[in-house]
């Protein structure tokens, strides 16, 4: 097997992955970054964020407000020491941006404009027209570019870590175009994978966003954090569930249900204004949004529409001018898909998977317990969603704590040496005969296909945004009879190169496995807080016995083991979460 | 329960290990008024065929995976309905001039080595410290190169440009569009050494003005304009070289 | 800077034919084309220069073989062209000037297009209605 030997290899080439690649590269140029990635960096799933990237700029925003607008949007759930980090650190990121020359949208006097954005109480979102992550990403790679010292593997599927002597010692992954394996030896991994939304039938997700980095981490005994709490983002279209940015909302859009009615002022986020108002209404926070629909569903009050109940995303009234300016991919979208001119008719739009809260248990300098390992962006957990993430909170933090990983995980790598290259070697090749096997198994009896329908479909039961004990139970025990199944997946395609058959069934198994991490932390979590939400004598947030985050430990061929750890409380002691006319902002 | 409707799928089919030349095979699926090519393709791997293999992600024509030719048309096949194609049979292939890899999968890396060469950052025409805050850029600045900026690298451009079909070396559509962005970027200070790229033979020289480029673009980049602008720009840049004294930094 | 060596036996394709395979290269050969009708056309006006200077007889016999019936039906075909090609300079010129702003507002392309082709129309009748006067 060829073996490629760097300082430090990162998985994972968007804006966490770049972002941190380039901080090794400005700072320690004499490291050697291995930046991998199974798709070329400019199709990773960072392109697809639309609304923004939230950092205190005006005059009058505070820190402080910043700070409490986030934890009390995670429901207290958050590492407030790290959040404290992460809203201070924010500002001086987005101006690095733009300085390598991301094209932010402007006010007429040539500053950078901010937006409103939901359950934040001063428009602090940063945005690049409706296409902010697009230009993010595209900034971040192009800026990669100059540095000599990362060390692309454009098109390399990452198959395992390799841990030896209790140390992460770099990759095993395959060359996607011929299906050759390869080692990249490394003394400090960061893992910057992404979420794992396609374990959900409906999801705003690209293809690629499979839980592949947390599958990795947690297989090696590293615990996922909160996994439960995944966030359904409230306007999403039928169907495809691809994205309605938020920004729709903080430009003035208003939701309807069937009968023309702004329902979210009967679920405490009134008063319905006409102008949008921050923290109330349509921009109250995104787990109360899809919680308002899920009831206005019960309460037949939604349109039922071929790809199932639908609520309206009114945007005539911004007028077209503005639609153009502000929102133009959102047009586009809508024209496109749905033959829609949002300037004279409103959008359907339900709920649909966006977001993975929980992830990889970073400290608050990303290090995870294994040490050599580090994990940056939405496969992390390093604190600052808790429950709950704010929008445009997730962009910041790939800039934030992308530089952080790079950082740290270039300080650990100047301290160690690269680990024994025949014992790395040998755990690659045990590594690579169970990724073999799978490949040239010559009669599974399961289509890849069918596992993954029925997984989603199972996830959407009972991970949903309201869950119950007994729809959380069907779905773990779905999923164990799915990973039994999964053993006797067969492929149609047992050659080598370009092999995507190949690279969807693994997928397929870190999927399983993060899915059980995050029904089986619902099942125990009993107690409603932020987007995981009970009906079934657990309406209530429960502070007492459950103000602490779950950790999910993989066991092989059993359920994971759930167990707890505690929550950093610094200055925010949890209260009650103000939106609607609660929140002060008139 | 009315029959669900259905059309034919012809793909043109290559695998690097065992064919010596591409072949069409035709496929059957069903589908309706929603369905991309892309969902189409889907179905055919999940259901039928998992050997047929193709790049895509987002699904939402953003991230310029899912380029190919669908009915001799360079498009994206997410956002491409079969709908639209009637009655069928629609005709897929790879990218037009490109090399196949296998199937509807192209060799991606000249592309990408291209668009490394045209140093595609911003090279900033005056220092600023982080502490000084963002750059001064009026929303009428920004415009000067926002469409430009708003290129997907779907390379369905290259598949249009006949002139990259016949001279693999040409820089080509899109990345010169990237390099006209950063020129007209005000914050930029780097178009004397992006001279170079503009200037070979495999620069703009190499343009025809065909236009194909811009017609299939599906973000409106207009890649024609950045090309054949610097046209001008280049042959005032080869006659003027003489009386100017070497550039530096600050124009 | 990436390190893939890449596919094992990528298949280039043939580019033989490839302006017949979609009407857009079509369009855009005949447009190329009606180059050749300006050279053609160049020619007979440099011709008939050089009959003029040769002397009367020869500047007159070259206007008689300008009205056979050939030469009309040649002068159409090239008239046609010559037509074309006028349309479609203007259609490809927004592409090789750069932005233009009036008013802080972009001039777009098609503006610029039917501003070339009015611009065309407006001199050729203005030359028309001069030949006409002046032969009058």
């Amino acid at each position: 097997m060829d073996t490629f030997t760097v300082d430090i290899a990162i998985v994972g080439a968007g804006g966490a992955g770049l972002r941190a690649a380039i901080a090794i590269a400005e700072s320690y140029p004499a490291l050697s970054v291995g930046l991998i990635s199974k798709v070329y960096p400019m199709r990773s799933h960072t392109v697809a964020a639309e609304g923004g990237a939230a950092a205190v700029t005006l005059e009058h925003d505070t820190l402080e407000d910043h700070f409490h607008d986030t934890v009390s949007g995670g429901d207290w759930l958050c590492e407030q020491d790290v959040v404290e980090y992460f809203v201070g650190h924010a500002h001086e990121e987005l101006v690095q941006l733009e300085h390598w020359g991301c094209p932010w949208s402007r006010r007429p006097d040539g500053r950078v404009a901010v937006r409103a954005f939901g359950g934040m109480k001063t428009e602090r979102t940063w945005f690049a027209a409706d296409l902010t992550g697009f230009h993010l990403l595209h900034t971040l790679f192009q800026t990669s570019i100059r540095y000599p010292s990362i060390r692309r593997f454009d098109e390399h599927f990452c198959l395992d870590l390799i841990v030896e002597g209790g140390r992460t010692q770099g990759v095993l992954v395959i060359e996607i175009a011929s299906g050759d394996l390869r080692i990249i030896q490394a003394k400090a991994v960061i893992i910057a994978t992404g979420g794992a939304g396609r374990a959900f039938r409906e999801n705003t997700n690209g293809g690629i966003v499979t839980g592949d980095g947390m599958a990795l981490a947690y297989r090696h005994g590293v615990p996922l954090r909160d996994m439960e709490f995944v966030q359904y983002h409230p306007t999403c279209m039928p169907g495809t569930g691809l994205l309605f940015t938020e920004a729709c909302r903080g430009e003035g859009g208003f939701l309807l249900n069937r009968a023309g009615y702004r329902y979210l002022q009967d679920y405490g986020l009134g008063p319905a204004g006409p102008a949008p108002r921050n923290k109330t209404m349509e921009l109250g926070p995104r787990d109360r949004l899809s919680q308002a629909y899920w009831h206005e569903r019960q309460r037949g009050r939604t349109i039922s529409g071929p790809h199932g109940e639908v609520v309206q995303l009114d945007l005539r009234h911004l007028g077209p001018a503005k639609l153009r300016e502000r929102l133009p991919q959102i047009c586009e979208l809508a024209q496109r898909y749905l033959g829609i001119d949002p300037s004279r008719e409103p959008i359907p739009v339900l709920p649909a998977v966006h977001y993975t809260m929980g992830g990889i248990l970073a400290d608050g300098r990303t290090a995870a317990p294994l040490p050599g390992l580090y994990s940056a962006g939405e496969c992390s957990s390093i604190g600052i969603h808790g429950a709950n993430r704010l929008g445009s909170n997730s962009l910041t933090e790939l800039l934030v704590f992308g530089k952080v990983a790079g950082l740290e995980a270039a300080r650990y790598a100047n301290g160690v040496s690269h680990g024994d290259a025949a014992r790395v070697g040998a755990l690659a090749e045990a590594s690579a005969a169970h990724a073999l096997e799978l490949l040239m198994r010559p009669r599974g009896t399961e289509r890849i296909a069918t596992l993954r329908a029925e997984m989603a479909k199972s996830m959407e039961h009972g991970c949903g945004i309201y869950r119950t004990a007994a729809t959380l139970q069907s779905t773990c025990e779905r999923l164990a009879e799915l990973k039994q199944r999964y053993r006797r997946v067969g492929l149609d395609d047992h050659s080598r190169a370009w092999n995507t058959e190949w690279l969807l069934a693994i997928e397929l198994g870190h999927l399983l496995d993060v899915a059980q991490a995050m029904a089986h932390s619902a099942l125990e979590r009993r107690e409603s807080r932020g987007s995981h939400q009970r009906l079934d004598g657990f309406e209530r947030r429960d502070d007492g016995a459950f103000l602490k985050h779950s950790l999910a430990h993989y066991r092989a061929d059993e359920a994971p083991r759930i167990d707890y750890g505690p929550v950093k409380i610094t200055r925010s002691h949890p209260g009650t979460r103000a939106y609607g006319a609660a929140a002060g902002t008139a | 329960m009315t029959e669900p409707r259905t059309v034919e799928i012809r793909v043109l089919r290559y695998h690097p290990q065992h064919d010596a030349q591409p072949a069409w095979q035709s496929y059957t699926i069903p589908f309706d008024d929603d369905t991309s090519v892309l969902q189409g393709l889907l179905y055919i791997k999940d259901e039928l065929d998992g050997t047929l293999s193709f790049r895509w992600s987002c699904r939402m024509a953003i991230c310029g995976s899912c380029g190919m030719m669908i009915n001799g048309k360079p498009q994206l096949s997410c956002h491409t309905f079969l709908r639209d194609l009637l009655p069928g049979p629609v005709r897929i292939e790879a990218l037009a001039h490109f090399p196949v890899e296998r199937d509807l999968i192209v060799s991606a890396g000249g592309f990408v080595s291209k668009l490394e060469s045209i140093k595609p950052y911003l090279i900033p025409r005056e220092p600023r410290a982080l502490a000084a805050g963002e750059y001064l850029q009026t929303p009428e600045e920004l415009e000067r190169y926002e469409q430009f900026s708003a290129c997907i690298n779907c390379m369905l451009c290259y598949a249009a440009c006949p002139e990259y079909g016949l001279n693999a070396d040409f820089t080509g559509p899109g990345v010169l569009a990237l390099l006209q962005r950063y020129n007209a970027d005000s914050r930029d200070g780097g178009r004397a050494e992006r001279m170079p790229v503009l200037n070979a033979e495999e620069g703009v020289w190499t343009c025809m003005a065909v236009g194909y480029c811009s017609e299939v673009c599906p973000k409106r980049v207009d890649p024609a304009h950045a090309v054949n602008q610097n046209k001008a720009t280049s042959a005032a840049d080869y006659f003027l070289r003489f009386l100017r004294p070497k550039r530096d930094r600050h124009e | 800077m990436s390190e893939s060596l890449r596919a094992p036996h990528p298949y280039v394709r043939s580019m033989r034919g490839w302006w017949r395979r979609d009407p857009f290269f079509v369009r855009y050969m005949l447009r190329e084309a009606t180059a050749v009708g300006v050279l053609v056309y160049a020619v007979i006006l440099t011709t008939g220069v050089v009959r003029l200077a040769q002397g009367e007889d020869t500047w007159n016999g070259w206007r008689a073989a300008l009205r056979t019936p050939w030469s009309v039906l040649l002068h159409l075909v090239l008239l046609v062209a010559m037509v074309f090609h006028a349309l479609t300079w203007f259609e490809i010129m927004p592409k090789t000037l750069p932005a233009i702003f009036i008013g802080g507002r972009r001039v777009s392309a098609a503006t610029i297009t039917r501003g070339g082709w009015t611009a065309a129309v407006v001199a050729c009748v203005a030359l028309v209605a001069l030949a006409w006067w002046w032969g009058s």
